[in-house]
């Protein structure tokens, strides 16, 4: 008997295996647990591949822009918003990866590991979401953007509420046409699931001269002293880099105005690569940037082992280099902050059924992007642009600073047309807003992305501005 | 008997439960369930619930009034957990499979006859080594029996169906009680080298019935009784050890020359690759099982129940989704305490029989409930098995109150009233 009740304590080591690996178990469903309870198979949250349990989502005003009833995601009553926030707000389906309702599933279902999908079942949706944006705002920019293929987004830089994000092209998501987008040949639904205002990436052509004045106004100490000539063309190392115009003898802030490629070029070569690749990577470039839990292209900008014929063509915004317009416009909006980048946000906040705050986002300030007397100056420049070159009739009453880009994308003639840029923010007191338009080859600068940029920042003065 | 053993069997036996106040409670949460049923109408006969749960209840109450109240025995553990375990899985099967309410019930009532023809057995040593012979004869024979004319369900060979669908039994299962049986009573008499061979070739032969009707859960399950049975009576690790690696050998060999094995562990930790193939079962388990949070959706409110053979090959997820993830691990618990509480009384047991029964029956419980919930949760392959006491079936659920009378049996006081019990507990001394 004695001996039989020691061997019986062998059966501990049994006890304790099992033990363990209910250890094991429970760790197991306690990490894995939120990706297993989102997966498309669940049946509480997904019928037929379909959100059906996710909150209501609204824009900052409060006006929603979709919600669960009776099992069923509906959406805004407008068309126009419908479309026009299509990318932010995202399908149910999960084909636009950065809608908030593919990048915050787990948060909208109200998912948690104590209460599983509870909520939902008592409910019949999860959590609720506000969004930053103005849906009114995003229609406009939206239709602003006419024919064309691009984006346009307002922030806030002082506070970092993004509240104009739109992309086109897009589509009713009231009533998809899925044929046409799975049949598209014309090209008229290219990268429809693409949100171009987080996940684009675009030759940033003449809006990167800012970046280039700005390594120049920290490097080269006698810049405002200094005289560029420009016949037409600048010729470097047997090649050339081309002007849009013939400027003559120009001095540096008239260089910005007139978009001069001949000088800066010339300017860029002068900082070298070395100093450019600091200011840039100063400025996120060549890193992963977030916006909450959606994750934003990478700016690109690399001139290792370049000639100096191709750092002329980077310093102009061209050569390799691509940009992010949410990036773009978070160093805009650090120009107009004097330095200090804040970090764009999307999503106000998250609250249960029982008005519970699960998540809120408060401003945050990102890295100091230019030093204060960097920004200045290039404060003056860019109002100097709108001032003295684009002139104000343009936007008016808005004081805008802001530059164009006109960035070229085919090398042979009678291509592609280039993509039209427009950067800047309002400089009145009452209008911290930055905006970034990126028309896809739609033409000039000039005559393209300032009319965009001008009917979005009137809409803004309308909502926001209390002059 | 010296001072000594005085001691040491007043240590033995601790302090009883008060099992009044926990049935009342166990009551109270069998009566939620009922109640859970009713509101969410998954059973839509009214009537055929309430007799159920009446009945059940009614059976518990009995049986604790009559042990209890009239026999004046104490310690109850093993039936708590045992009436706990089985209340869950009838509640499982009612609000699943309305028609098979009645089905169940019927199961669980043979069960517990099991369980009181059990304890009468093994009242008598004598009778038990009687037994022994016809025993091991007519288990074996089942499984012979089983391999001729057993239908194949789910890859296995392992049912015998009666009447177009009337009556259909495992024989796999009924055989348990007989592998601990013949096992303990032949070990406890181990008086020559012969007994000792008819015994290897008895299990032997179960175990390959097992193999050849390609249910390698149970097999697995039987040999792990067997290891168990034979460490305790020969203490010999070594041999232990090379049998493992024996049997380990033996199972790569079949992985590798029987390829069509081999691919029913296809999607072992690859899971999410086959999820809407061979593990889709599974994918669906490990979903809704978190779905249902720490305390669950409530009895009807979960999906997983509409996947196939939910209530027997995923007994664990619906635990997990309807009662949620803290039930679920407590019943995962009781497993381990039936275990504990065989090692605990094995000194105190009235010979070897009796613990090495009870040693085998609750090892055999706990290693069935690993493979099951290790299995279905892809932390193990996965073979099939159910959850016992829990996972709808009738002949699984009289195996498992079969084996729990084998634990019951240990404890002296189950024979006896406990304030009768000499200091040295012996029967005989009396």
């Amino acid at each position: 008997m004695k001996t039989l009740s020691r061997r019986a304590w062998i059966l501990y080591a049994l006890v304790f295996a099992f033990l363990a690996g209910l250890c094991i178990l429970f760790y197991t469903f306690f990490t894995k647990a939120d990706t297993w309870a989102m997966k498309k198979e669940n049946r509480h949250i997904y019928r037929s591949g379909t959100l059906i349990a996710a909150g209501t989502i609204t824009d900052e005003t409060g006006a929603v822009l979709a919600d669960t009833v009776d099992g069923k995601r509906v959406y805004n009553n407008s068309k126009d918003i419908r479309t026009a926030t299509l990318h932010v707000v995202g399908d149910s389906q999960g084909f636009i990866a950065t809608g908030v309702q593919t990048a915050y599933k787990d948060t909208l279902t109200g998912y948690n590991f104590a209460d599983g999908i509870y909520d939902i079942k008592k409910y019949g949706k999860g959590n609720n979401l506000q969004l930053t944006v103005n849906a009114e705002l995003c229609a406009e920019a939206y239709n602003a953007l006419g024919k064309n293929k691009g984006t346009v987004g307002v922030f806030n830089y002082k506070t970092g509420e993004l509240v104009c994000v739109t992309s086109k092209p897009a589509y009713d998501i009231g009533n998809k046409p899925t044929e046409n987008i799975n049949n598209d040949r014309t090209g008229a639904y290219e990268g429809v699931y693409l949100n171009r205002f987080f996940s684009g990436v675009y030759t940033p052509g003449s809006t990167f001269k800012v970046i280039t004045a700005a390594s120049a106004i920290d490097n080269i100490a006698d810049i405002d002293s200094q005289k560029f000539k420009c016949s037409g063309v600048h010729k470097v190392d047997g090649g050339s880099v081309k002007c849009m115009g013939t400027h003559g003898t120009i001095d540096f802030e008239r260089a910005l105005n007139v978009s001069c490629n001949s000088a800066f070029a010339q300017i860029a070569i002068q900082i070298g690569t070395d100093k450019m690749t600091q200011t840039v990577n100063t400025l996120g470039f060549n890193q992963t940037h977030t916006v909450g839990n959606i994750r934003l292209a990478k700016s690109t900008f690399d001139v290792t082992g370049a000639s100096n014929l191709d750092l002329g063509w980077a310093g102009v915004g061209q050569y390799t280099t691509l940009v992010n317009p949410c990036h773009m416009l978070t160093i805009v909006g650090a120009i107009a902050n004097n330095g200090q980048a804040v970090e764009p946000y999307l999503v106000e906040k998250i609250t249960t059924q029982t008005d519970r705050t699960v998540l809120e986002t408060k401003p945050t300030t990102g890295a100091q992007m230019f030093k204060a007397e960097t920004a200045k100056k290039l404060q003056e420049m860019l109002r100097s642009n709108v001032a003295n070159y684009y002139g104000d009739g343009k936007f008016r009453k808005l004081e805008m600073c802001g530059k164009t880009g006109t960035a070229e994308v085919s090398t042979n003639e009678g291509g592609d047309k280039p993509h039209a840029w427009f950067v800047g923010y309002s400089g009145r007191e009452d209008l911290p807003y930055a905006i970034v338009v990126v028309v896809e080859n739609g033409g000039g600068g000039s005559s393209v992305a300032i009319p965009v940029a001008n009917t979005t920042m009137q809409k803004v003065a309308e909502i926001y501005g209390k002059k | 008997m010296g001072k000594d053993t005085k001691k040491k069997r007043r240590k033995a036996y601790r302090k009883p439960v008060k099992w009044p106040f926990l049935l009342l409670f166990m009551t109270v949460f069998q009566m939620v369930c009922m109640l859970q049923i009713y509101i969410n109408g998954t059973q839509e006969s009214t009537t055929t619930l309430f007799v159920v749960f009446g009945v059940y209840i009614a059976v518990e109450w009995l049986y604790f009034l009559v042990f209890g109240g009239f026999l004046r025995r104490k310690s109850f553990e093993i039936e708590l957990i045992a009436f706990f375990l089985t209340g869950i899985g009838l509640t499982l099967t009612t609000s699943v499979y309305p028609d098979k309410a009645y089905t169940q019930l019927i199961a669980v009532l043979l069960g517990i006859g099991v369980f009181a023809v059990m304890l009468w057995i093994l009242s008598d040593t004598k009778r038990v080594i009687r037994l022994r012979m016809p025993v091991a004869v007519l288990a074996v024979a089942a499984l012979a029996v089983t391999l001729i004319i057993g239908k194949e369900i789910n890859g296995a060979k392992n049912w015998i169906i009666i009447g177009d669908g009337l009556l259909s039994i495992q024989p796999s299962e009924i055989v348990k009680i007989a592998f601990v049986f013949v096992g303990a009573a032949t070990l406890e008499h181990l008086q020559s080298t012969r007994s000792l061979t008819k015994y290897l070739l008895f299990s032997l032969g179960c175990i390959g019935c097992l193999f050849i009707m390609k249910d390698f859960g149970t097999a697995l399950i039987f040999f792990f009784t067997f290891i168990v049975m034979a460490f305790l009576r020969s203490g010999d690790i070594k041999t232990i050890f090379l049998v493992c690696t024996g049997a380990l050998l033996g199972g790569i060999g079949i992985l590798t020359f029987k390829p069509y094995v081999a691919k029913r562990f296809e999607s072992y930790r690859h899971i999410w690759e086959y999820a809407s193939t061979s593990g889709y079962q599974q994918v669906r388990l490990l979903i809704y099982a978190v779905s249902g949070g720490l305390f669950g959706l409530g009895i009807g409110n979960g999906k997983l129940r509409s996947v196939y053979a939910a209530t027997e090959d995923l007994a664990f997820g619906m635990v997990c989704e309807e009662f949620g993830i803290i039930i679920a691990f407590t019943v995962l618990l009781t497993f381990v305490a039936l275990v504990v509480y065989s090692i605990r009384y094995a000194s105190a047991a009235r010979s070897t029989f009796y613990s090495i029964a009870a040693l085998a029956a609750s090892s055999l419980l706990l290693f069935q409930a690993a493979l099951h919930v290790f299995g279905v949760t892809d932390l193990l392959p996965w073979t099939g098995v159910t959850l016992p006491f829990i996972s709808r079936g009738g002949s699984s659920m009289m195996c498992c109150w079969g084996l729990v009378a084998f634990i019951k049996a240990i404890d002296v006081r189950t024979y006896k009233r406990y304030d009768k019990i000499t200091a040295d507990g012996k029967e005989r001394s009396r």
